[in-house]
């Protein structure tokens, strides 16, 4: 029964709009926007560097030796980087697949954006740990 | 448009139980609730069309790029096991993964950086910029930046 709670008069009041602009939603669009460039303009070249032409010995890669990855974690700067880029990775993930889900029919609006945006904000909470007590 | 059930996709059914029982005694709120039961698009609705497919591929890319990172964030903990027990990954299925990735990124970054050209309005005089020049601007900075990541990643591990 609670299945289809959404679809009864008491839940078309529940979700009605309200007059305003809802800013939490547009929040979370700019972020996404901006994830979306970022990952767009700079995820390419570290797939490409890191997990095809350096693992194949073609070139070499700061992840390849310990030195290196230690040296380069060890700058702030990269760590801030890092930080940002895998941030952008994992909320543009989550962001995209709670409209997915949403529109492959699963209305769960709420417990599919927990899941997703919870997803998310562990995993940056996973690498702010390892680059904020690396090496 | 005299009917209101034809002019939209949205089939309703309204069920309006009376407010009171037949022996005049209230009715429980859960059971006066009318139920509507609009249209639900069928589950493989994205496999109608080439376009819905694509539409649906383009929204997953993020999923491969995530991973993708995730797949580093294990190679950066492998970092506190010391210079004695850091390995980075090498095999064939890294290498395989990684390609899948890549498509995906590509394809995001193609996808997205396009629609530069749509969204972005920049005013030039009494015009507009033309959108050809706003994603010739996204695609040339693409380049130019994946060169820079790409050469200061080698670099850095040269």
């Amino acid at each position: 029964m609670t299945a289809h709670a959404d679809d009864t008069a008491a839940g078309e009041a529940r979700y009605a709009p309200r007059p305003g602009p809802n800013r939490l939603q547009g929040l979370l669009w700019v972020a996404f926007a901006n994830a979306a460039v970022l990952i767009a303009l700079i995820a390419p070249a570290h797939i490409l560097v890191q997990g095809v032409l350096a693992p194949l010995g073609l070139v070499p890669s700061f992840d390849r030796r310990y030195a290196t990855f230690a040296a380069g974690i060890g700058n702030p700067l990269v760590k801030i980087y890092l930080l940002v880029v895998i941030a952008a990775s994992f909320y543009l993930a989550g962001h995209r697949v709670r409209y997915v889900v949403h529109e492959l029919g699963v209305h769960g609006k709420l417990a599919v954006g927990t899941v997703c945006y919870g997803l998310a904000v562990l995993g940056v909470a996973v690498a702010a740990y390892l680059l904020l007590t690396l090496p | 448009m005299s009917n209101p059930m034809r002019s939209g996709e949205v089939t309703e059914v309204r069920l309006d139980p009376p407010a009171g029982g037949r022996d005049g005694t209230a009715v429980p709120a859960s059971a006066r609730r009318s139920r509507v039961h609009p249209y639900r698009q069928p589950f493989t609705w994205w496999l109608r069309s080439r376009g819905y497919l694509l539409y649906v591929v383009r929204e997953l890319t993020a999923v491969p790029i995530a991973l993708w990172f995730v797949l580093f964030l294990v190679e950066l903990a492998r970092l506190g096991q010391g210079s004695g027990g850091y390995h980075p990954f090498t095999s064939p299925v890294f290498v395989a993964a990684s390609v899948v990735c890549l498509a995906a990124a590509l394809w995001h970054s193609f996808t997205f950086l396009n629609l530069a050209g749509l969204i972005m309005r920049i005013p030039r005089g009494d015009r507009d910029l033309n959108p050809r020049v706003i994603v010739g601007a996204a695609f040339g900075g693409f380049l130019a930046i994946s060169v820079v990541v790409a050469g200061l990643l080698i670099w850095a591990g040269a």
